[in-house]
């Protein structure tokens, strides 16, 4: 006989300050309409691989439940095409609170290490505030270097035929003043350093 | 205490203040006790009090004493709004023996103690208003309400079942009733029914006796394929213009033997029937529904090749025996005066188009609810037969709820009737059909009497229930199962997981809005509308069928999303109001019009444009302004824009508004 894996949740499971934390960041703020309806679960095309659908995660957020919103796979699944948002009938920034989650997960450290949507995502960010461009190729090679690098040997036939029709290129780019841009990133609450 | 004589110039002025605490409504946030007592210590105040609730009894003959004790003259009450109890403290004041119109009312609860938050800000702002009501109301002159006989009949707009109860209630009680339709027939979406929730009542069996009432009652005169296009007039005395839409048939002599129909040219319908959803055809000439009230047949000018210049050998109108049909019948008009008017224009269904993941319109077994109602009844495009377009009969049906409704991209509301319509439709599809039927939901919300009841009923029939908005309707099949199918995806939020339901038949349940032309109606009607588009009643409460405009009540969906009970319901409220109406006679007209100084008035017409009510007219002999009193609502547009002055409007002539503003700017 298999274990149970189900526990009964209690009041102390809960981080009541969690909701309002989410609430307060950008797009968050109608999260306390959801009625439950499922849209967004039905939409996404990848809830299927999500051990909690967006539809609960809306529903653990505004309760509270922090630990099981922060250590799902959903918020790492997740690919940002905004259809929830889109479909959503009550105008509920589904993907904002997404991603409102996604960075709550790194802040207090819970972000797995095997997934590499944050490693992308925080070296996505500090490439742009760097050069002001996204330079593929080094991007990449930062991606893989920290996520795994065996995983880039295997990738390499796929990046040459990329780079032959033109979709892929090692080239750096830059901006003529990114110091201008940090300033203003800098300075954005939510954003800077 | 020895009073200081205090005068108007006229006569002394010998004022009563009273300050209400609402309970703790106003009490709560300002101190009332030192409003009284700074109002004591202003010029021609002799009687200054605060009390518990001044609307009270007790509190309304402390005022009736105290002005035969004191001699007061002139009342000012700080209290609530005076939309709640301005008369009831008029009526106190004329009570006490003097005129109702040397009263004053302050509003410090809605303006004051129920938006503030800082109490002794919101003390002084009492105290800034009060003593501005104070300096006011000692220019206050004796005024009269005027009396008007009421026109003993009523306008009712729109032929649904609102329509038709009132006309009946109204009529009951011997009252002349016009009853005007924009349609061929009345009857309303109620007669588009087969069966009403919770009981399944045939719909037909329970509205068409009461249309043949209507169509046969002396009291009311029925104008069907018609439209209000004029009201003027104020409450008691409107009058009214109606557009008679050409029929092409002389209704007088039309019988409805339906002989026309029979010989028409096109041996088959040839334009789509408005009646079936478009779900057959019908011809030119045609009657709506075979109990159509009034029974006469009308030509669609569209779709006859005749009216259309073409050439017809004009059938119909040989074999019509009477001589009825007249291809040269113009459009006219009848112009009437009522005393009050019932506006019932109803509701239209939501466009399920406007949610494309649905595919309304893309694929051909996804319908609206209303053309499953059209399915279903026996007296329906297929006699009732639950079929596909292809004829197949569905072995599987979802039925999704909430299509515009509970919806910030389309509709907000909740449309009310769409639950239990929908149980409604998945009973007698399964009836009909035997066909597995899946109801996709959000809430179940079956309150009213008997329907929760129906719900547990279809329930226990084995209706499928999956509680989940759905996300998508689509025929690319991922299965075998799913191959020529519609496949129904959604969260099913109970279970907590994603499922594709592959079914023959999808049916939306539209939910219900405003007409498209609500607001040319609404302007008509000089009513407003809810953020919406539904008509506005006065009060959500104790007014819902009364509105801003007197004399013009409004009942079943036009004000709002409702089902058949709660919309007879209302209507019987209306007809029963506009009886009170017109049983009393007469109404009272309030005296704060506007009136033309002759020496003054240059003649200039700025006044007469911009009059909302139509009230001013120039006398071209004197060369001046004429304002008609019993149009006139008061509005003051006219006293604003007199460039000479000339305009003053009763209870806010300039002295008595520079007053207010001077006391009122003096405290501080």
């Amino acid at each position: 006989m298999g274990s149970i894996q189900r526990e009964i949740r209690l009041e102390s499971d809960r981080d009541p300050g969690f909701a309002d934390e989410i609430r307060s960041m950008p797009g968050c703020e109608h999260l306390d309409r959801c009625i439950q309806c499922a849209t967004c679960s039905g939409v996404c095309p990848l809830s299927v691989y999500m051990d909690h659908t967006p539809r609960r995660i809306m529903e653990l957020t505004r309760d509270g439940f922090k630990d099981d919103v922060l250590r799902s796979n959903t918020i790492w699944l997740c690919a940002s095409c905004y259809e929830c948002q889109a479909e959503c009938p009550m105008e509920v920034g589904v993907t904002d609170v997404m991603v409102a989650l996604k960075n709550k997960a790194i802040a207090s450290g819970v972000a797995p290490k095997d997934v590499p949507t944050p490693v992308l995502a925080r070296e996505f960010f500090r490439m742009v505030r760097e050069t002001g461009r996204v330079s593929e190729g080094k991007l990449v090679q930062r991606l893989y270097l920290k996520t795994g690098p065996a995983k880039f040997f295997g990738m390499i036939g796929l990046g040459r035929d990329l780079m032959r029709t033109g979709r892929f290129s090692l080239r750096s780019e830059r901006m003529k003043r990114p110091e201008d841009l940090q300033r203003v990133l800098d300075g954005t609450p939510g954003v800077g350093k | 205490m020895e009073h200081e004589v205090h005068t108007n110039g006229k006569e002394e002025v010998r004022i009563g203040f009273y300050i209400c605490h609402c309970g703790s409504n106003i009490g709560g946030t300002i101190d009332v006790a030192a409003v009284a007592d700074y109002v004591r210590t202003l010029p021609g105040v002799v009687v200054s009090k605060d009390y518990k609730y001044m609307c009270s009894n007790a509190g309304q003959d402390m005022i009736v004493e105290d002005i035969e004790i004191n001699r007061l003259n002139r009342i000012v009450v700080a209290a609530c709004s005076p939309l709640l109890h301005e008369k009831t403290f008029r009526s106190a004041t004329h009570k006490g023996g003097i005129n109702p119109f040397f009263f004053h009312m302050v509003n410090i609860r809605e303006h004051g103690s129920w938006v503030h938050e800082d109490k002794a800000l919101a003390t002084e702002k009492a105290k800034a208003v009060a003593r501005g009501a104070v300096g006011r109301v000692r220019f206050h002159k004796a005024l009269e309400k005027r009396k008007e006989p009421v026109t003993q009949s009523v306008l009712i707009v729109g032929g649904g079942i609102a329509g038709i109860q009132a006309a009946q209630t109204l009529s009951n009680a011997g009252k002349k009733v016009y009853l005007v339709e924009r349609e061929p027939t009345i009857g309303g979406h109620m007669a588009l029914f087969d069966k009403t929730f919770p009981t399944l009542d045939c719909a037909a069996c329970i509205l068409t006796p009461k249309m043949t009432d209507i169509g046969s009652d002396p009291n009311i005169t029925l104008w069907s394929y018609a439209e209000v296009v004029d009201v003027k007039g104020y409450v008691g005395n409107f009058t009214a213009q109606i557009r008679h839409k050409p029929r092409y048939i002389k209704e007088d002599l039309c019988v409805g033997c339906l002989d026309c129909i029979d010989n028409c040219v096109f041996k088959q319908g040839n334009t789509d029937d408005e009646f079936n959803q478009s779900l057959s055809k019908r011809k030119p000439v045609y009657i709506p529904f075979p109990q159509a009230v009034p029974k006469l047949v009308v030509i669609d000018p569209e779709a006859c090749t005749h009216l259309n210049g073409g050439k017809c050998e004009q059938s119909c109108a040989t074999a019509c025996e009477r001589d009825a049909i007249d291809f040269n019948q113009k459009e006219s008009f009848d112009d009437i005066e009522v005393g009050t008017v019932i506006v019932t224009t109803g509701f239209k269904t939501f466009d399920a188009a406007r949610k494309p993941l649905y595919g309304y319109g893309r694929y051909d077994n996804v319908y609206t609810a209303l053309e499953v109602e059209r399915l279903v009844t026996s007296s329906g495009p297929t006699g009732g037969e639950v079929v596909l377009r292809d004829g197949r009969r569905p072995k599987t049906v979802a039925i999704v709820h909430c299509v515009g409704s509970r919806d910030h991209q389309t509709n907000r509301w909740c449309s009310r009737v769409c639950c239990m319509y929908s149980l409604k439709l998945a009973h007698l599809i399964k009836e009909h059909t035997g066909a597995e039927v899946f109801n996709f939901y959000i809430d179940m919300r079956c309150a009213g009497k008997g329907y929760e009841e129906f719900y547990e009923r279809l329930l226990e029939e084995g209706n499928r229930f999956v509680r989940g908005r759905v996300a998508e309707v689509t025929d690319v099949p991922v299965s075998a199962e799913e191959e020529g199918k519609l496949v129904v995806k959604v969260e099913d939020s109970l279970a907590g997981f994603v499922r594709r339901i592959p079914v023959d038949m999808v049916v939306l349940s539209t939910g219900l809005e405003p007409r498209q032309d609500a607001s040319n109606v609404r302007r008509m009607f000089n009513i407003s509308c809810s953020s919406e588009g539904f008509f506005l009643e006065r009060h959500p409460k104790l007014a819902p069928i009364s509105t801003t405009t007197d004399g013009v009540f409004i009942a079943g969906c036009c004000q709002g999303p409702k089902d058949i009970p709660d919309t007879v319901a209302q209507a019987g409220f209306a007809a029963g109001e506009a009886m009170a109406l017109l049983d009393k006679g007469f109404v009272e007209m309030e005296p704060m019009t506007s009136f033309v100084n002759e020496e003054l008035c240059s003649g200039c017409k700025t006044c007469i444009g911009l009059c909302p009510f139509s009230a001013i007219t120039r006398d071209d002999a004197k060369e001046v302004a004429v304002i008609n009193p019993v149009l006139c609502k008061g509005c003051g547009v006219c006293v604003a824009a007199c460039p000479s002055g000339a305009i003053t409007q009763n209870l806010f002539e300039d002295c008595e508004i520079f007053a207010e503003i001077e006391e009122v700017l003096a405290h501080a």
